[in-house]
């Protein structure tokens, strides 16, 4: 808790003092990296010249009047510290707090406590405080003391913070435990009492003893020292006091917790988290390799951007330029084909180029539905990759070019050798591109999450940035129409009829519809397995119960 | 049956009265009792549970379906129509109006301590009911308690009697004040438990402030008391008559001749007791520092959070960053920062000019509250635990009565009779009492929705597909209900853009979940913040439930009126999926446990005495043995190991010192019986048992203070900055890696009484030592095992998101961030006034810039939001129509035709959440855009993010919760 506990005394020679304080120190914050680390570290710096000022100026006061009653470490004793390996909280304890902030709160938490808050019956629990000192839960006490005035001397133990709130609703727990600390302190100080009283009664003595105004303060500066070790017997009484302010203080800050949900991953993230997975296994099972693949994966869960800056060659930067270049309506056939799950073939000698156009052309999809081979030497099957990039002189089987399901994109080299000039520059300069493919449907229709994409990418005050989240709406509110999709048909097996009533209740119908059908089951073979089959197994009825 | 003439002991513990002093609201408390009579019998009959723990199922388990019907006859007969699969209110206990007390006191440098109010020394006086008290304020035909505020100032304003105060009330004014006046300023908080009788007190102390003119004080107010008590007016005065019995005391008079000096004989520690001007910390005398910290700690809160879209969010980023913040606000690691006003005062006129700030300090005003407990422990024990936990809801309905009494002052005064000066005064204090009973009353007795449904999803999933049929059939029914007028839609678009809460738990996490899909994964983040910066779960709760996630900062409650309870509790049964919060738990020793680390001396108990003088057994044994005894020979060793090969200063440095002089510091000689034994109680630290080992044993002989210290042992570890960076962030690895009893560098002890060592260092310091000078402050502690013990986690009783989520309750009440009421009457009445109240000083803890509720009626089927920066809206009306979010009405469309396609209930409330989550990334998206604008062109908007202008507002909200500019632009 953010909060420090501190055992005070009534000393009767030297009134309230504050005897021994245990604080919690928190580490820096956690991860997330926060943006106020750094000035947390700038205080922390700050906060070790101020305890120096606190030091100096107030040793030299207190020096004069203490006593062994006023005083718990020896003046060697480095203090107590225990670290709470779980959350790497420290508990420190001092006679006083380190810091010149908190000596002050302790003091002002002390007196208040001990000689200006009134409690009835003088033991007892009281809470005060305000914004400028902090808040105090304190408790007060008697300890027996066969020597002491009235064979008693007056304790309290104070929780001081600053969420006022946190305090008060702890105050039951902190009153049920204070209780426990002090009642085993009062009756271990009661055997002692009785023992010493056994041994010689101190009433009589003084019943006995003349009454000298002269002698008698001196008589009593002797018995006025004593400690709460020595009036409890328990020589390790601070080491002992140490540990329950501590765990008081983790027990209190650790009371409650909260459940607190937050949303379930995107599809994307389940997917790539399985695939990471997966190659993690693989890598086990072989033991070397794999290891860009799951940079890959990381590319794409932190955005697409990382593979452009280290391919310092003519690439595509977004979907916008790629349309630039392309000219609108290549970039809608070649986006459409994307969309509708086709295999989609660069073949070109700039590598580098085709790779980006990859990275741009695969946010269109979720991570599920994307399966690239950046540049290969040979064809490869469309059920294997639907992006293929292709070095110039590999040859496209007949079928494949012939089929609707295909787009090819032909990069041509506008000049021959050119390639090393100043990274970046305009792509269209350098090439020409040449798309071909063998389909007969109208693009210019659907689907709609298309339409919609080329509304953002058609105006240019949206920024690039805008535009993706634009496209990551879209994306979401079709994988989410996917989901329904996939659960009606797949799962739940309904007939074409229902279907339909889905597809108008999902949106999807009314022009382009059609296309609209296909994204959609194109997509659902992008869901991730860990959605498939929960859905899969829960409509079997099983788990149901199991699932928490 | 005035049991106020009687002086009763209150401290003394003589003889305790047997029933609760208040009796005086017989008829009240006959009515009720019999009320509670009846809710105990059901209780009983094993339909309800035991609170908090209510997980029956039923057919309709959401709402309580209590009805209290009462005839207001002359004798007031009550009737409890109780339908059979009833829930009792939130309360296990009975609570009596009268339970509570007011007493405003003063405390006068001049005229010494006055009582200025004591509604226990007050009666009603009621010409047509003689005997009436004035809580005997009949709770209202509907069931709650219902102040007759409005109906009987139609009538006749009730007349008041001031009789004797309580003999308590000084010792109570002394606990208000305490023995010493204190120089400070602002107000002050206190609490004090009473143990005979049990009674809980609530002080706020106030300095009071003055306008120009001096006759702005209590005196005018106390003077007419005076005047009265010499006078006694006529009983036919037009306001109401003044009776003064011969035993009469009149108000604000001093009730002992010198209370202070008696309150000082009373003191036990009157001789140390100096007025204590307590160390100030505040920015004059404090300067620099303080006013440093709390800028670098603001500019520290202002810096923007990550943005959503960034990829280093996790699903909880708002949650997270506000929980964060609260710890950092609340921490003391940087000292105390004031984090509100403190010059929060009390007004003794309602001119707004200049204070004068000597007067200011001569007076202070303590407004207290007494609330007695119930004799029954257990009882007494739920309501303490109910209290402390809403505690922040009291304390602002106490702050509320403090304004109402501040206006009783201030009004009084025009009045020019010295007797209808004093009513106008009673009269008015007693209706601002009237109305914190009734509010406190209702908050622990108003009805609950026992099954909020986000709630119940979240703790317990076993019943989920079950709980979310029932769902969406509420849901279906309630769409169709109200289709005309797309009431549905129109509330949750309210709902959805007010109370927040609900984004976070929508923003997409990173993790895999552990759990099945359709359950939503808990944040482990906000886990591990809250174990290592701690904050306040029920603040961060609260807030939740209140929709304060966005910025600038809104609190929302949502009220549903209407006659047909049904159709109510519909709507609160479906509200309480949208209206979230996170659930607490507790965790606490098994009962039974009471072998706790709280014990500081466990083992003594058994122990004889004279066996015990030696041994060392602070720690439980099991812990004794566990950590590995350093035995390495060297402290080099240890030592190097410590800053992990990082120190370039010297290790181990033993030097020999000549014993310091000595002197009152010093070891004093002992008392002479015990003197044996005594010479063994080391206060100092003795390492675990081991005499043989050399590091230990050596660290012994020094540390003995009893024994002159001859030699004093220095150990300086790397360089200042290291041992700094170490403990603060590397020292958990550190001490994992180290054994438990670690030999640390025995500097010298930096605590301020350690001024002994002061001539040491100069001479042991070698230089490299002196360069690092703050270095050398910094001590090594000893380190000793943190003692933990088993604890048990269980639900939560006590938390506001079973609180604050109210039913179908007879009457309008502030505090719920939701519940149901069949007429608004009331709420029309009080409502822009707890608007306002709640801007000024919100149970939230944190400055709040707007409060707004959202008003369902259920009759009319119309939403409308009314809010405390009070833009025009028609007379008559509350607030403004709800503009419905076409996003929302979608939305809900299309889930609830997905259930009529009979789709699996959980996999329609999974894609009711797929859909909110697309809200969540609409606002995103929209945050984006709005990034480095100043203008917004809806149109644009429109066409370009696909943003419908009814979408605005919703989406706007919601991305102030991640991205705070954005309400900057478009407001």
């Amino acid at each position: 808790m953010n909060a420090l506990v501190a055992l005070c005394h009534f000393c009767e020679l030297h009134g309230p003092r504050t005897l021994f304080c245990t604080e919690a120190v928190h580490p820096p914050a956690p991860s997330p990296p926060q943006p106020g680390s750094a000035l947390l570290g700038d205080r922390e710096a700050e906060r070790e010249g101020e305890g120096l000022t606190m030091r100096a100026n107030s040793s030299a006061t207190q020096r004069a009047d203490m006593c062994e009653g006023c005083r718990s470490l020896p003046v060697s004793h480095p203090g107590f510290v225990s670290v709470d390996t779980e959350t790497g909280i420290r508990f420190l304890s001092h006679q006083h707090p380190r810091q010149a902030q908190l000596f002050s709160v302790v003091r002002q938490a002390c007196v208040r406590s001990l000689s200006c808050e009134v409690c009835p019956g003088r033991e007892g629990p009281i809470f005060f405080g305000d914004e400028q000192h902090g808040f105090v839960f304190s408790h007060t006490f008697f300890i027996k003391d066969s020597l002491a005035r009235g064979f008693q001397r007056w304790y309290s133990i104070v929780m001081v913070a600053m969420d006022r709130i946190y305090l008060i609703n702890s105050w039951p727990f902190l009153l049920r435990h204070l209780k426990l600390t002090i009642q085993s302190l009062q009756s271990t100080a009661l055997k002692v009492f009785d023992s010493e009283q056994g041994v010689c009664p101190q009433r009589a003595v003084r019943m006995n003893s003349a009454f000298s105004p002269a002698v008698f303060p001196h008589q009593r500066s002797g018995n006025a020292a004593r400690s709460l070790p020595s009036l409890t017997q328990h020589p390790n009484l601070w080491a002992s006091l140490h540990a329950s302010f501590s765990w008081l203080l983790k027990a209190c800050g650790s009371r409650l917790t909260e459940k607190l949900l937050e949303g379930a991953p995107t599809e994307d993230t389940l997917v790539l988290i399985e695939r990471q997975t997966e190659q993690e296994e693989e890598m086990n099972a072989e033991g070397a390799g794999g290891k860009s693949e799951s940079a890959q994966c990381r590319d794409f869960l932190f955005g697409d951007d990382g593979k452009g800056e280290e391919y310092c060659g003519p690439n595509f930067r977004s979907l916008r330029h790629l349309r630039q270049v392309l000219g609108a309506a290549e970039f809608r056939q070649l986006a459409w084909h994307v969309l509708m799950g086709n295999q989609v073939i660069w073949r070109g000698t700039d590598r580098g180029l085709i790779q980006s156009a990859f990275n741009v052309l695969k946010t269109l999809l979720p991570v599920g539905c994307v399966r690239v081979e950046a540049y290969s030497s040979q064809y490869e099957e469309a059920y294997r990759y639907n992006f293929l990039g292709l070095s110039p002189d590999v040859q496209i089987p007949a079928h494949v070019s012939s089929s609707e399901f295909t787009v090819l994109v032909d990069v041509l080299n506008v000049e021959q050798g050119c390639v090393h000039v100043v990274c970046d520059d305009d792509v269209l300069s350098l090439y020409q591109f040449s798309i071909s493919s063998a389909n007969t449907q109208p693009v210019d229709k659907g689907p709609t999450l298309l339409n919609k994409l080329e509304v953002a990418l058609t105006n240019e005050n949206l920024s690039v940035e805008v535009v993706s989240h634009c496209l990551l709406c879209l994306k979401e509110e079709w994988m989410n129409k996917v989901k329904v999709l996939f659960k009606f048909t797949k799962v739940d097996g309904r007939g074409r009829d229902d279907t339909q009533k889905v597809l108008v209740l999902l949106g999807a119908t009314g022009p382009g519809e059609e296309d609209n059908v296909r994204l959609l089951k194109f997509w659902m073979t992008g869901l991730s397995k860990t959605y498939k089959s929960h859905l899969m197994t829960a409509v079997r009825g099983v788990e149901r119960t199991l699932s928490q | 049956m005035l049991s106020g003439n009687t002086p009763r002991p209150v401290f003394t513990g003589v003889s305790a009265p047997l029933s609760l002093s208040f009796s005086l609201s017989l008829s009240l408390s006959l009515s009720l009792s019999l009320a509670y009579l009846l809710i105990a019998k059901c209780k009983t009959s094993g339909l309800s549970a035991v609170r908090g723990k209510v997980v029956y199922v039923l057919p309709i388990p959401w709402c309580s379906n209590m009805k209290i019907k009462s005839q207001r006859k002359s004798g007031s007969v009550w009737l409890l129509n109780m339908q059979s699969r009833l829930h009792d209110s939130w309360a296990s206990a009975e609570f009596d109006l009268a339970q509570i007390r007011l007493i405003v006191h003063q405390d006068c440098e001049r005229r010494g301590r006055q009582v200025l109010f004591d509604s226990k020394a007050i009666r009603k006086l009621d010409p047509s009911e003689p005997n009436a008290e004035e809580t005997k304020v009949p709770p209202a035909r509907s069931g709650a308690c219902q102040i007759n505020s409005k109906a009987s100032q139609k009538e006749s304003p009730p007349t008041y009697q001031y009789t004797r105060p309580a003999s308590d009330v000084n010792m109570l004014g002394e606990m208000m004040f305490g023995s010493v006046a204190m120089s400070y300023k602002g107000s002050t908080l206190k609490i004090h438990h009473i143990r005979s009788p049990p009674q809980l007190m609530v002080s706020k102390v106030f300095s009071t402030r003055h306008g120009s003119s001096n006759t702005g004080s209590t005196n005018t107010l106390q003077d007419s008391f005076e005047s009265i008590s010499q006078t006694c007016p006529s009983h036919t005065s037009s306001i109401g008559f003044w009776s003064l019995s011969s035993t009469t005391v009149a108000l604000g008079y001093p009730i002992c001749p010198t209370p202070q000096l008696l309150v000082r004989s009373a003191s036990f520690f009157a001789a140390h007791s100096n007025p204590v001007d307590m160390p100030g910390r505040g920015h004059s005398e404090d300067g620099d520092s303080g006013i440093a910290r709390s800028a670098s700690l603001s500019s520290f809160l202002a810096t923007p959070m990550p943005s959503p879209g960034s990829s280093s969010s996790s699903g909880c980023a708002s949650s997270y960053q506000r929980r964060l913040l609260r710890s950092q606000a609340t921490s003391l690691q940087h000292g105390p920062i004031p984090r509100w006003s403190t010059e929060e005062m009390f007004s003794l006129s309602d001119e707004s000019c200049s204070s004068n700030p000597a007067m200011a300090r001569r007076k202070k005003i303590a407004v207290s509250i007494i609330i007695s407990l119930p004799e029954k422990e257990e009882e007494s024990h739920s309501f303490q635990e109910f209290f402390f936990s809403h505690f922040p809801l009291f304390e602002s309905h106490m702050n509320k009565l403090k304004t109402a009494i501040e206006r009783a002052m201030i009004v009084c005064r025009r009045v020019a009779e010295a007797s209808q000066r004093v009513q106008v005064y009673l009269c008015r204090v007693m209706e601002a009492l009237g109305e914190f009973r009734m509010t406190v009353w209702n908050l622990y007795m108003a009805p609950r929705i026992t099954e909020p449904v986000w709630l119940t999803m979240v703790s317990q999933s076993a019943e989920r597909n079950q709980l979310c049929q029932r769902f969406l059939k509420e849901m279906s029914v309630l769409m169709e209900h109200g289709a005309k007028t797309q009431f549905l839609s129109a509330l949750l678009t309210a709902v959805l853009m007010y109370h927040l809460a609900w984004v976070p738990t929508v923003m997409p996490s990173n993790h895999l979940p552990i759990k099945p899909v359709c359950q939503k994964p808990a944040s482990h983040t906000v886990d591990l913040l809250a174990k290592s910066h701690p904050y306040n779960p029920l603040w961060a709760q609260l807030g939740d439930l209140y929709g304060a996630l966005g910025s600038p900062v809104r609190v929302c409650r949502t009220v549903v009126v209407g006659r047909r309870r049904e159709l109510v509790q519909r709507v609160l049964y479906i509200l309480s999926y949208f209206i979230r919060c996170s659930d607490l738990q507790e965790n606490a020793q098994p009962p039974g446990h009471t072998d706790i680390p709280a014990n500081p001396c466990p083992a003594l108990y058994s122990a004889p005495l004279s066996e015990r003088t030696n041994e060392t057994p602070l720690i439980p044994e099991s812990e004794a043995a566990k950590p590995p005894v350093c035995t390495g020979n060297t402290n080099d060793k240890t030592l190097s190991a410590n800053v992990d090969g990082a120190n370039d200063a010297p290790v181990s440095e033993r030097t020999s010192k000549k014993a310091p002089k000595s002197d009152s510091a010093g070891p004093s000689p002992l008392p002479e019986p015990t003197s044996e034994r005594l010479a063994c109680a080391d206060p100092g630290w003795e390492p675990f048992g081991d005499a043989t080992d050399p590091v230990g044993g050596g660290l012994e002989h020094i540390l003995a203070n009893q024994s002159p210290p001859v030699q004093r042992v220095k150990f300086t570890i790397g360089s200042p900055r290291e041992s700094d960076h170490d403990g603060q962030r590397c020292g958990r690895g550190l001490h994992r890696k180290l054994p438990h009893r670690r030999l640390a560098d025995m500097r010298r002890n930096e605590s301020s009484d350690s001024s002994l060592g002061d001539s040491d260092e100069e001479e042991t310091a070698s230089p490299s030592q002196q360069a690092y000078t703050p270095a050398t402050e910094t001590a090594r502690e000893y380190e000793l095992p943190l003692p933990s013990c088993q604890t048990e986690s269980r639900a939560s009783v006590n938390h506001f998101g079973r609180s604050l989520l109210g039913g179908y309750c007879p009457q309008y009440m502030p505090d719920f961030a939701l519940h149901g009421i069949s007429s608004d009457q009331r709420l029309k009445q009080c409502l822009m006034t707890d608007l306002e109240h709640t801007v000024l000083h919100p149970a939230l803890d944190e400055p709040v810039a707007e409060a707004v509720c959202i008003v369902a009626d259920t009759d009319r089927l119309c939403v409308q939001v009314a809010t405390s920066q009070r833009r025009v809206c028609e007379p008559g009306r509350l607030g403004r129509d709800v503009m419905v979010s076409s996003l929302v009405h979608t939305l809900l469309t299309s889930v609830l035709q997905l259930h009529t396609l009979n789709i699996a209930a959980d996999f329609c409330v999974m894609h009711l959440e797929d859909r909110l989550q697309e809200i969540y990334f609409k606002s995103c998206s929209l945050a984006e855009y709005l990034r480095g604008q100043r203008r917004v062109h809806v149109k644009e908007l429109g066409l370009a993010l696909g943003i419908e202008s009814s979408d605005l507002p919703l989406l706007a909200a919601v991305a102030s919760t991640h991205s705070p500019y954005v309400a900057q632009i478009l407001l």
